[in-house]
């Protein structure tokens, strides 16, 4: 289908309206599907905006809400069993939404999968796909029409019952069946959004743990009024994208305004441009999203952008950069953004999505802290962390990179009080719990928490404790009850807010000839902008220049081919990276002294 | 439309110079240029290029071509085609 006939035939269509009578309820459903049958009530919904910002679909919930229990008869009807798995390649396109509502009614557990995002790489994409199907052994796998060879691909000998898209699902001619509606005890999908796509385990969320998330995040987080509009480019296959901007409008009732992610990334103006059309309130992105805004902005654009009525610019996916932050408040300042709509938050897809949210109205706050207590290399406290409530009132603000004395400060960004169903401890390495600005690790326990890597008990088991409590491997400290979080999982590597695991980059510079088991650690590096740049070091025994140099273009190619990442390669002498008392390699020692020069890199 | 009638040499030509501007290191351009290995693009200059494509060109480049785009020479074939519809 060309995207001018689409235009064509719905041109006249409207956007559902961002107001209507039916009360506000805050997710207090059991299940997703109730909470979809009380937002049918009303006559909000989704609208799903062209590259060029045509509203080209648009269906209130009443709408999804009679699509998706067709096609939850038809599942059914097919012979899938309650928690069958069926994976989604997940567009951002009404299709996609229908078929995971549509899942519920059926207790099938949908599965979303990525799409590709960017310039070559088919195998790697292909096997990616491959791998998370074969992983929660999904017995169908649909897409849209223009994925549906990578998916046929992809599926090949796994013995699905059903491969092909959601139009040929949607035509087939089978009897209907009986609809199976979901307890709240059900699981209601898998996100392998924040894994390893070498090693991919599935985040199982129940019905119960997502409808706490996204009742916690409408009432608490963004405290929801009458006049709120959501605008989101978030893909579908991400936890942020899924539940924060999908889901949780339709557990709060809210229309919600859709931009593909891929149309995002090639015009991101088009983002501000449906907020300020469509008055939109509120919307999230990651880091990376802001700073593409405030780089490619035309002076004749902002004149014509009204961003006066955003309420909630919500920051979460990635390590938040106040610089690339204020840079943003002070560009659209011009159009009516005003720097108190900044939310920071955090949370991960282990915790459905979101654990705290920074207080409404006040913009970002951050502290000062000396980067040696943040790296480890020196102990305790926080004490010399100063409140730095950013003075963003005249849009002009200057934050202070480095004291007096030569010693160099991080801003680490207060994330804010953790919604009220959590409880949440920081500990140290002995698990017992620190005190008020001592840093440790984040745990958290409540009703979101996911229940299960699904299937895989042993991993589980490495971050979920039997009383519930989950290690979410995030460093951070509290300050009267707030939360500031200073490094993201473990030694995950986050590039525009995509995560990358250290083992997949590392399994594929493995894959090149003369490099051995363990010669190798991926690390994400502090760059000259302030950003990070992922890099891998590399063990090398070859003396030639020449062939130094090859060997690390080998090593950047294969990487490159398998993870997508664009990896900085250092060699080094043999035998120079630490180990750990178990002979596993310590990534985060690497880093320090590769960072203090313990670690040389080799010439090449 | 106009375009209709471009040669393939012309289309090279002006991707290459479509992409003069994200070339920080100054590669130098062959159809045999990779962008990922020998451009060094990471995904959001890539998609920052697509978009000066389709303006440039008036086209749409779908998303489930990319994967099979690796060099220069693809791109131009794969523009080559959409424009010849």
């Amino acid at each position: 289908m060309s995207l001018t006939a689409v235009k064509n035939t719905f041109d006249t269509i409207e956007p559902t309206p961002t107001q209507d009578r039916l009360p506000r309820r805050f997710g207090d459903f059991p299940t997703l599907i109730d909470a979809l049958e009380y937002a049918a009530q009303g006559e909000r919904g989704v609208n799903f905006y062209s590259a060029r910002g045509v509203l080209e679909v648009s269906a209130s919930y009443a709408t999804l809400r009679s699509r998706a229990e067709r096609v939850g008869r038809k599942l059914a009807g097919m012979g899938f069993d309650r928690g069958d798995r069926v994976a989604l390649i997940a567009g951002t396109h009404l299709d996609f939404v229908v078929f995971f509502l549509g899942c519920q009614y059926a207790s099938v557990l949908p599965v979303p999968l990525p799409l590709p995002t960017s310039f070559g790489g088919r195998d790697g994409y292909v096997s990616q796909l491959r791998l998370q199907v074969e992983s929660c052994r999904a017995t169908a796998m649909i897409g849209p029409d223009s994925m549906v060879e990578f998916g046929e691909e992809a599926g090949e000998g796994l013995g699905l019952k059903f491969a092909g898209t959601f139009a040929e699902f949607e035509a087939l001619d089978c009897p209907d069946g009986t609809l199976v509606r979901p307890a709240t005890d059900s699981l209601a999908y898998l996100q392998y959004s924040s894994g390893s796509t070498r090693f991919p385990h599935g985040i199982a969320i129940t019905h119960k743990a997502l409808m706490a998330n996204c009742g916690g995040q409408g009432r608490d987080g963004v405290q929801l009024v009458d006049t709120d509009r959501c605008i989101s480019w978030l893909p579908f296959y991400h936890d942020m994208g899924l539940v924060g901007t999908l889901l949780t409008p339709i557990a709060n009732q809210v229309s919600v305004d859709f931009l593909a992610t891929e149309d995002f990334a090639r015009r991101p103006m088009q983002w501000l441009s449906l907020m300020s059309r469509n008055r939109g309130t509120i919307t999230y992105s990651p880091t990376f999203g802001y700073d593409i805004c405030a780089r490619r902005v035309s002076a004749s654009l902002l004149k014509e952008l009204d961003l006066s009525a955003w309420r909630v610019a919500g920051i979460g996916g990635d390590m938040i950069r106040p610089d690339v932050i204020n840079n943003f408040a002070k560009t659209f300042a011009e159009a009516g953004f005003k720097p108190t709509t900044f939310v920071p938050s955090y949370g991960l897809a282990e915790c459905t999505l979101a654990v705290s949210f920074a207080p409404i109205g006040r913009g970002m706050e951050v502290d000062l802290v000396d980067e040696r207590i943040l790296s480890g290399e020196m102990m305790g406290r926080v004490e010399q962390a100063v409140p730095q409530s950013a003075d963003l009132a005249d849009g002009d603000v200057m934050l202070k990179t480095a004291s007096d004395e030569g010693v160099r400060l991080r801003e680490v960004v207060n994330c804010g009080v953790p919604l009220p169903e959590y409880e949440l401890e920081i500990r140290d390495e002995d698990g017992v719990s620190v005190a008020d600005r001592e840093i440790g690790r984040i745990f958290v326990r409540g009703a979101s928490v996911m229940s299960e890597y699904f299937n895989d008990p042993e991993t589980t088991a490495a971050v979920l404790s039997s009383d519930g409590w989950l290690d979410t491997g995030d460093m951070g400290y509290l300050s009267a009850g707030s939360l500031f979080v200073i490094g993201r999982a473990k030694d995950m590597i986050i590039i525009n807010g995509r995560n990358h695991w250290p083992q997949d980059i590392e399994w594929a510079a493995e894959q090149v000839d003369g490099v051995r088991s363990g010669d190798i650690a991926a690390l994400s590096l502090p760059s000259r902008d302030h950003g990070e740049v992922p890099t891998v070091l590399v063990q090398c025994r070859v003396r030639d220049m020449a062939e130094r140099q090859a060997f690390a273009d080998a090593i950047k190619r294969q990487v490159m081919a398998i993870t997508g990442v664009q990896c900085r390669i250092e060699l080094v002498a043999p035998r120079s990276l630490p180990r750990t008392s178990s002979g596993k390699l310590s990534r985060s020692k690497a880093r320090q002294q590769f960072l203090s020069g313990k670690i040389t890199a080799l010439d090449y | 439309m106009s375009d209709m009638g471009l040669s393939k040499d012309v289309i090279y030509g002006r991707i290459c110079q479509l992409i003069e501007p994200f070339n920080k290191k100054s590669v130098p351009l062959t159809p045999q240029t990779t962008f990922a290995n020998d451009l060094d693009f990471d995904s959001l200059t890539v998609m920052d290029l697509v978009a000066a494509i389709e303006d440039e060109f008036d086209i749409v480049l779908p998303l489930n071509m990319l994967p099979d785009l690796e060099t220069i020479q693809q791109v131009t074939d794969a523009v080559e085609k959409i424009i010849k519809g």
